[in-house]
């Protein structure tokens, strides 16, 4: 079995939420677009994506519908809410907190 | 929020659809990739391959899909659901006992909650019922009457009480709607003008009664009830203004009382509500010595608690005593200082307390009953559970090795005992349906009623909640957690023999709780049984069967005219009475009939003091009462010396007398009283001594319980004319029903005056003293029944069981030669164990539940030897019962077949 890149808590979901914030896109393309932003440093077992798909629909972030894809086939699109904005923007700062933070700390060692 | 509620509804109950959209997705994701791969080259297959290895596993992501759903509990609950049902279904021997007796038992503890909710507990419907107290003065610690004068002089000046109102109900007031109609009985209370007030409730439409209505000689303003509204005027707003007669006073209705608020006490619901003090004689509102309140309630003022309201309150009471007349004292009775006497304040959110006093102590037994009983039931479910768990310890031990959770397997098996018991309970609660209405008709008594409530009782329904949660906790938790703890030894699975003793000793404690339990049903149903043989064996002194008793009652219209003489009154009621006796002789199936004063058990009792003229300083009470010839040999007395009353003991003729043994014991020692004369002290009445004419044998007055005969004295109701109460008439058998007729005819045709407020049976009138012990009994004999049924059901599981997962044992024993008496006396050993230990556990619980109902007994003990031996021996045979099958299936177990079959 390939190495898993551990990813934190929330970071799959924040990067979820990031990738659907440009616009709205079925999972297999959100698989994808990881992939190449990331670099292929994050490898997502793509099976792991879907459970968070439907944990953030759940909360309300995102949103789902049916829709056609570039192949003509149908597909579930899901898309940002007004809510998953504002919580990508908390994450967004939170994230940017940590990681300043451990900066410092690597920085100051 | 809502969107997680919407989407985890969604997800519950569009199931089928959510999964097949998940595999549409998933689906369409591993296209995608493998679209991608045949793109950049690869082959179809190897592209495939590689797509569904960067997803992972399919059916793993599938369930982490449903777990990000929110519904995996329910998900599982009903996979549990489904299972229970089947494996209920293969069963249904079993799994029809078990609802049944968990119906039974979630029925009957149901219908007593809810009536004794309504009787014992329930809070009067205004608001702030906590603020309202009942007022009882005490003499000595003892109950004690307020007479009107003293209650007024309280109420005009405390200041601890927002208001205080005396209440005095008359379940029988003659009263007529309009001016066409006859009077009819119809349920009142006479109450102060602050009585609404008190309680806090207004009426609709038109207004409550208030201290301007409650003035002597006012006119008469009456509030009437919601039920008597819709009844009799179809919820006319008109009904407000209109005119009532009320005996002869006419009554202006001023408004009807809300829907929900029957009285000042649980039990009674009176139809009108007339102002006390306009509604009574000012001589009785002035007597100082006559009290005719039911009680007197108040409502505490704000910041002001019970206690320091009491004490202020007693001291006053205290005062206006010490300002009071000093009154005849009954013979007797001590003669107290105010310092003597307390007004309690009893916390009164429930109002006074008829209903509640006669049978609050009995609902809590009925109660106690049906819940041990339901106990029972439970854990017999929960016996059986276990020990069918206990076979299919393989199956569990299995599926844990199979990777199942504890809790997940807890879950699963407490499912099955979750599914009976809520079965049980839906059933259990149709039941208590129909049972409810019989109960509270039980336990209601002649006058006043117990009125249930429909859907106001939101604590019972909490209640049974309670009760069928214990029972799920029972009959499915406990088993199921006992059986989880499975020990998972691959070579002990594969023998297909895992033992969890652990569960076997666990069922067969819960056996020996049934066994202790149903001990406790069978003696105490056995207490009542041997109470009431006592009861029916006792000898009232006369002859109850085959008389008819008529309660009557002069309701003159009005107050008699004071300035008609007394004597001639006397004279013509005198003459009426001996009209209607001979007519009532007269009637075709009537053996004999007379007319009395009080009624034979009738509740009512009048104590004389009586004296000899030659010694008028030993006085002493005697039950006395007023008869027409006849009188004796109607109800069935026995002169045994002398003779009863003849037509010729008449106003002018010598007075005479009848007493019964104890009376001519207690003056005439050793002397004949046949002949020697008495005197009796009538207040007012100076009367000359009367003779004994005759000597009746001791006979009860009231109740069968009265353990000692009082003196009793009769005198002819021709020289004493008073208004009579009672008719009775011993009939030819059958005769009953026309003789009944025949007689409320001429008693109408007499004088319409004398209305009938009952017809009984003296028969009907001893039993009715029995009545909560003949209920208690019934319900305690029909619980004990069927918990000696349940509980030797729940032992024969057990040991079935148990000779199902011994067989092979038996079947080693047989093969080196045990013989089959050996393996029978086994199986049996097992049984007297849990039999000795049921018993040991037992008795002690029924002798305690003996105690608990000792006010109850009669002629018998709650340690009665015979009871409890009694109860042993019938579980015992029970117990040899249910454990003799499977102790000869075990002997008849073929050793090559057990061994063969492993």
């Amino acid at each position: 079995m390939a190495p898993k890149s551990d990813l934190l808590q929330g970071t799959l979901d924040l990067l979820i939420l990031r990738t659907l914030a440009l616009e709205p896109q079925h999972g297999w393309a959100v698989a994808e677009r990881l992939q190449q932003i990331s670099s292929d440093v994050l490898r997502v077992q793509q099976g792991s994506l879907y459970p968070a798909l439907h944990r953030l629909e759940r909360r309300g972030w995102i949103k789902a519908r049916w829709g056609t894809s570039e192949n003509n086939r149908r597909a579930k699109y899901y898309e940002l809410t007004a809510a998953g904005r504002k919580q990508l923007e908390r994450e967004t700062r939170a994230w940017r907190k940590l990681v300043g933070a451990v900066a410092e700390v690597l920085g100051t060692s | 929020m809502w969107s997680d509620l919407r989407f985890r509804l969604r997800a519950l109950f569009r199931r089928e659809a959510l999964e097949d959209e998940l595999d549409d997705e998933l689906q369409f994701h591993l296209d995608q990739q493998i679209e991608k791969g045949v793109r950049a080259g690869l082959s179809r297959d190897e592209a495939a391959r590689r797509a569904r290895l960067a997803f992972g596993t399919l059916d793993h992501a599938r369930e982490e899909c449903r777990d990000a759903r929110g519904t995996r509990l329910l998900d599982h609950a009903r996979q549990d659901l489904v299972y229970a049902l089947r494996i209920l279904r293969r069963s249904p021997a079993f799994a029809s006992l078990a609802v049944a007796s968990l119906a039974a038992g979630i029925g009957a503890a149901t219908a007593v909650f809810v009536v004794l909710h309504t009787v014992v507990m329930q809070s009067l419907p205004v608001p702030d019922p906590d603020r309202l107290v009942v007022l009882q003065a005490r003499r000595h610690g003892e109950r004690f009457v307020l007479f009107n004068p003293v209650f007024e002089a309280i109420q005009r000046d405390q200041r601890v009480l927002s208001g205080m109102a005396a209440v005095s109900d008359d379940p029988f007031l003659p009263v007529a709607l309009d001016s066409t109609e006859p009077l009819a009985y119809m349920p009142t209370s006479r109450v102060s003008g602050s009585y609404f007030d008190v309680l806090g409730v207004s009426a609709s439409p038109g207004r409550t009664l208030t201290d301007a209505d409650d003035v002597p000689g006012g006119p008469c303003t009456a509030v009437i009830s919601h039920g008597l509204w819709v009844r009799r005027f179809g919820q006319r707003p008109s009904v407000v203004g209109a005119h009532l007669r009320v005996r002869d006073t006419v009554c202006t209705v001023v408004g009807v009382a809300p829907p929900e608020f029957r009285s000042h006490q649980g039990g009674y619901a009176p139809d009108l509500w007339l102002p006390l003090r306009a509604m009574t004689s000012r001589e009785l509102l002035q007597n100082h010595h006559l009290a005719f309140f039911s009680g007197v309630i108040g409502r505490l003022r704000d910041g002001v608690d019970r206690t320091a309201a009491e004490r202020v309150l007693t001291a006053r009471y205290r005062q206006v005593l010490a300002g009071e007349p000093e009154g005849e004292l009954p013979p007797g009775v001590r003669p107290a200082r105010p310092s003597d006497y307390t007004l309690a304040l009893l916390p009164g959110a429930q109002g006074l307390g008829v209903v509640r006093n006669e049978f609050g102590r009995s609902l809590w037994i009925v109660f106690g009953v049906a819940v041990v009983f339901l106990l029972i039931a439970a854990i017999n479910v929960g016996t059986l559970l276990l020990a069918r768990g206990t076979a299919r310890t393989t199956e569990l031990a299995t599926r844990a090795a199979l990777g199942a959770g504890r809790s997940r397997l807890i879950r699963q098996l407490a499912t099955e005992g979750a599914v009976l018991a809520i079965i049980g309970g839906t059933l259990g609660i149709v039941l208590a349906w129909t049972m409810t209405p019989i109960l509270a008709r039980a336990i209601s008594m002649p006058y006043f009623t117990v009125v249930l409530e429909p859907g106001a009782s939101l604590a019972s329904s909490i209640g049974v909640a309670g009760l069928i949660a214990i029972v799920v906790i029972l009959a499915g938790v406990l088993p199921a957690w006992r059986l989880s703890r499975v020990e998972v030894h691959p070579s002990v699975a594969a023998s297909g023999r895992t033992t969890t003793r652990g569960g076997q000793r666990l069922a067969r404690r819960l056996v020996v709780v049934q066994l202790a339990l149903a001990l406790l049903l069978v003696s105490v149903a056995g207490l009542l049984v041997q109470t009431l043989v006592h009861l029916r064996g006792v000898d009232p002194g006369f002859r109850p069967e085959s008389v008819l008793v008529l309660e009557v009652q002069h309701e003159t219209l009005r107050p008699e005219p004071a300035d008609a003489p007394k004597a001639i009154r006397k004279q013509t009621l005198a003459t009426k009475y001996d009209q209607l006796a001979r007519q009532l002789n007269a009637i075709p199936g009537v053996r004999s009939a007379a007319l009395s004063w009080l009624e034979l058990f009738g509740g009512s009792d009048l104590g004389l003091t009586t004296y000899r003229p030659d010694r008028p300083d030993v006085r002493n009470y005697a039950h006395t009462d007023l008869v027409s010839p006849m009188y004796f040999e109607t109800v069935g007395m026995h002169i045994v010396a002398g003779r009863s009353f003849t037509d010729a003991d008449r106003a002018g003729a010598v007075p005479v007398a009848v007493i019964n043994e104890t009376l001519a014991r207690q003056w005439f020692r050793d002397v004949s009283p046949l002949g020697r004369t008495l005197t009796l002290e009538y207040t007012s009445d100076q009367q000359p001594p009367f003779t004994v004419v005759g000597i009746v044998r001791d006979s009860k007055y009231n109740g069968l319980r009265e353990d000692r005969t009082e003196p009793m004295v009769w005198m002819p109701l021709a020289q004493w004319p008073f208004e009579i109460r009672a008719v009775v008439l011993r009939v030819q058998a059958g005769a009953e029903p026309h003789v009944a007729r025949d007689a409320r005819a001429r008693l109408a045709e007499l004088d319409s005056s004398l209305m009938v407020r009952k017809e009984t049976t003296l028969r009907d009138q001893v039993d009715q003293t029995m009545a909560r012990e003949q209920l208690l009994l019934n319900l305690a004999s029909a619980a004990g029944l069927l918990a000696v049924l349940v509980a030797a059901v729940g032992l024969y599981g057990t040991l079935a069981y148990a000779v199902v997962q011994r067989r092979r044992e038996f079947g080693i024993r047989m093969a080196v030669g045990a013989d089959r008496g050996r393996v029978l006396r086994l199986v049996m050993r097992d049984a007297v164990l849990v039999a000795v230990l049921g018993g040991t556990l037992g008795l002690p619980l029924a002798v305690a539940a003996g105690y608990a109902c000792r006010a109850f007994l009669f002629g018998v003990t709650p340690t009665d030897a015979t009871t409890l031996f009694g109860a042993c021996a019938i579980l015992g045979a029970v117990i040899a019962a249910a454990s003799y099958l499977p102790a000869r299936q075990a002997s008849a177990v073929e050793p090559t077949v057990a061994l063969r079959y492993e």
